[in-house]
């Protein structure tokens, strides 16, 4: 039929008309399906990684760029509002002298850039590793692992495997978690929060430090806890907890032997009893969530 | 009639690429610009995808209309995986499931109502985030807390862009 008004065919809206033709839309679900899993396969085994990392190096300046924005726009609006109307007149009167702005922002991304510095300078000198220095440039898009991206890669020396430690106001530096996955220029961090994220560590008590395996927690409502690994031993609140580092000391060829030990990370808030067994839940000295600057222990010797 | 051809099929992909452009630039958004400090994300494009498949349902050709919500499902699990940390393939898969499944269930309901929009979405990220649980995770995982922890709060995520979505894929795809 045809709209003989604008000489456009008509489409009118068909009356149901039973189930007919649904089985090209089954049919072109499972090739996409096919497809896809295809991609999984192909990505597990490793082939396609390399042009998955390289695609997402292309696309990393803009989604840091997005990233900042988002990060700009949440500070603006926690910013109290009459604090924000002496920005705006600081604002205009900076405008004013366009050079003097100039140099007031140059100013600040140097004490920026200093602050983290002294941090490193402080990490390094009461510790003996080797660190690097890197910015999160975004966090994993689903809530199903806790993964986030730093904008550092295989060309700055960062392996998978590799510790990573950031530090809060007032506390020790602390690991956050483990190198993943390495691109050129950039890698991915597993938290240490994330439920696959599983490291031997020990508890720091007066007369002895017992081995146990932690595991994240995040997926299961809480963060992380402990396990000891001789059950007949006692843990207690309030007990330490830094990393063994058994696959470095013991120079086996696993990708964890870059981890050192004694890496801090929280401390036993909670023991519980479960059967024969004692679980630990452990308060992170640094919370992965809300790092934005992150140090990547490149290694353990100094 | 050679030449009318080709410029159909040319026409046709530079459609697709158009698409698979906006999406990707629509998923750099979802993973950095509605992502909360908590962790989660607003995913706008499951959302964008289930629209697409209802509303194409209900248009005067409704297997094609489906057929599209199946392919924008497709090239935003790509994007999605592109920028994210699962194994490459998996946010397609559990896109594609997703929209077919709530797709075919609401196929005879009109898109217009909002209570049919809003169970498909929510269905839908159940669906999806269900799917990515078997995908990924360890097996032996607590699944009940990964429904508390995980799925309940995505669905609520879901369901806030769902209702303006629909109605400007609806306007759009109505009036192309």
């Amino acid at each position: 039929m045809r709209d003989f008004l604008d000489e456009r065919p008509l489409k009118l809206r068909r009356e149901p008309a039973g189930d007919r033709g649904y089985w090209r839309v089954i049919a072109l679900a499972l090739v996409l399906l096919l497809v896809s899993v295809l991609m999984l396969v192909l990505d597990r085994q490793g082939i396609i990684t390399p042009v998955h990392l390289r695609l997402r190096e292309v696309l990393q300046p803009l989604a840091s760029w997005l990233t900042e924005r988002r990060t700009d726009l949440v500070s603006w609006w926690s910013t109290p509002r009459d604090v924000a109307t002496m920005q705006a007149r600081i604002a205009e009167l900076e405008a004013e002298n366009a050079r003097l702005a100039a140099e007031v922002l140059r100013l600040k991304q140097v004490q920026v850039e200093n602050s983290f510095l002294r941090q490193q300078l402080a990490i390094t000198r009461s510790y003996p590793w080797t660190i690097l220095g890197a910015e999160v440039m975004v966090l994993a898009p689903d809530a199903a692992r806790r993964v986030l991206t730093i904008a550092r890669g295989a060309e700055d020396g960062v392996r998978v495997g590799m510790a990573v430690i950031s530090q809060q106001p007032g506390g020790p530096p602390a690991l956050i978690g483990v190198v993943e996955a390495v691109g050129p220029r950039t890698a991915d961090v597993l938290m240490i929060t994330d439920i696959s994220s599983q490291l031997s560590v020990r508890l720091l008590q007066a007369d002895s430090a017992p081995l146990g395996l932690m595991q994240g927690q995040w997926q299961r409502g809480s963060r992380l806890r402990v396990e000891l690994i001789d059950r007949s031993l006692a843990m207690r609140e309030g007990d330490h907890v830094v990393t063994a580092g058994i696959s470095g000391a013991l120079d086996l060829p696993l990708d964890l032997a870059a981890m050192p030990q004694a890496v801090p990370i929280g401390v036993i808030e909670a023991v519980r009893q479960e059967g024969q067994r004692q679980i630990g839940e452990i308060r992170p000295f640094v919370d992965p969530d809300q790092v934005r600057y992150v140090w990547v222990i490149i290694s353990q010797d100094g | 009639m050679g030449n009318n051809q080709s410029r159909r099929i040319e026409e046709r992909l530079a459609r697709e690429l158009g698409l698979v452009l906006i999406l990707l630039l629509l998923a750099l958004i979802q993973v950095t610009l509605l992502t909360a400090p908590t962790g989660f994300c607003i995913p706008l494009l499951l959302v964008l995808a289930i629209g697409r498949a209802l509303v194409g349902a209900g248009t005067a050709e409704p297997v094609r209309g489906f057929m599209r919500g199946l392919w924008w499902a497709f090239y935003s699990g790509i994007a999605l995986d592109l920028l994210g940390s699962m194994p490459f393939g998996s946010h397609a898969i559990a896109h594609l499931v997703a929209v077919l499944v709530v797709g075919l269930a609401t196929r005879r309901f009109a898109v217009e109502r909002p209570l049919v929009s809003l169970l498909a979405v929510a269905c839908g990220t159940l669906i999806y985030e269900a799917v990515l649980w078997l995908t990924v995770l360890p097996s032996g995982s607590d699944w009940q807390a990964y429904v508390r922890v995980v799925m309940l709060p995505s669905l609520l995520l879901a369901l806030i862009p769902t209702l303006p979505t629909v109605a400007l894929l609806y306007r759009l795809v109505r009036t192309v």
